[in-house]
């Protein structure tokens, strides 16, 4: 499938501009900051009920949205609002009565429901989780949407730190991350399929794969792969 | 400002998440819901639930006069110390 990639912000903890990401790139490390992705754009009586994952998606994704009238947006994690979750379940085994807020805010669309209401916007939103594909899952959804009609979408992967006692069965969210894409038709981008014989095995990921993307938005690369079980994705830009 | 009022006051920043107002702003006699405040109807089950943690009471929601006691800081209290 081919399309275009008009716009995109990328964020991680002490990370949020192309310049810092240029300089990351250059020195990829490790990200350990407990840092909280800024959403001070935000009136306080909306922002109060963002959980982390969601003011990384709001961060990355609202200046896109400024530049744009109303679209579609397609939203993927794979695990979600984990902490809350994590959170609740915690309270159920105290046998804690839960909290409102946290309970209606723990659902995997809860953060394109909070983002349909802050920005007036109706248009269509998804959001899905996937494996460690979830982007290009996300894309064919965007690419959809943009077949049945949409002229741009707006597609957001974000992963909070995860918890401690998740980490044992967690390979691929090394650090906190959240990418908009900015989806319009075209030909300059391209993202191809193709499947092996043999399942791919599971490593631990040193870089959430969704930044693997950053060489390409940043015009220092022209393809990148990704191989999850038996299939292989071939991304590939034209500069 | 009665140790109560104040109580309440923090209980309602804290539960709600309302980081950028302090006690100072919140009026005793000024509606928590709609105007004033400008709680939902989220923040009512969220405040609801923090109350009866917080004073170890029961609050019975099916009660027609709930909406009453959760009118403003001065009916909170009142409700709170007649329960206490």
């Amino acid at each position: 499938m081919k399309f275009n990639i008009s716009a995109w912000r990328a964020w991680a903890p002490g990370l949020s501009t192309q310049e810092d990401w240029l300089g990351w790139l250059a020195d990829p490390q490790q990200l350990s900051s407990q840092d909280a992705a800024d959403v001070s754009f935000l009136p306080a009586m909306q922002r109060r009920r963002l959980s982390p994952l969601a003011r990384m998606a709001f961060h990355v994704a609202w200046p896109l949205a400024e530049q744009s009238p109303k679209q579609p947006v397609v939203f993927c994690s794979r695990h979600g609002e984990t902490l809350r979750n994590l959170n609740l379940l915690k309270q159920m085994a105290e046998q804690e009565i839960l909290s409102p807020t946290h309970f209606s805010l723990s659902v995997h669309n809860a953060i394109i429901g909070l983002w349909s209401i802050f920005r007036q916007d109706e248009s269509e939103m998804t959001a899905i989780a996937a494996t460690q594909d979830g982007l290009e899952h996300a894309v064919i959804e965007a690419q959809l949407l943009l077949s049945s009609g949409a002229d741009s979408v707006l597609l957001i992967i974000a992963e909070e730190q995860q918890p401690e006692l998740y980490l044992p069965w967690i390979k691929d969210v090394p650090f906190a991350y959240a990418l908009a894409l900015q989806l319009t038709r075209g030909d300059a981008w391209s993202l191809s399929l193709s499947l092996s014989k043999e399942p791919s095995i599971l490593k631990k990921q040193a870089w959430p794969h969704a930044l693997s993307l950053l060489p390409l938005l940043l015009k220092q690369a022209t393809q990148v792969t990704h191989s999850v079980d038996t299939r292989c994705w071939q991304w590939q830009v034209t500069l | 400002m009665s140790d109560l009022h104040l109580d309440l006051k923090n209980l309602i920043i804290d539960a709600l998440g309302l980081e950028d107002i302090s006690v100072d702003d919140i009026d005793n006699d000024a509606p928590l819901f709609g105007e004033g405040l400008g709680l939902d109807s989220v923040d009512a089950l969220e405040l609801g639930l923090a109350v009866q943690k917080h004073f170890s009471i029961k609050i019975d929601a099916d009660s027609k006069d709930v909406r009453q006691h959760f009118a403003s800081i001065n009916a909170l209290a009142n409700f709170v110390a007649s329960k206490q």
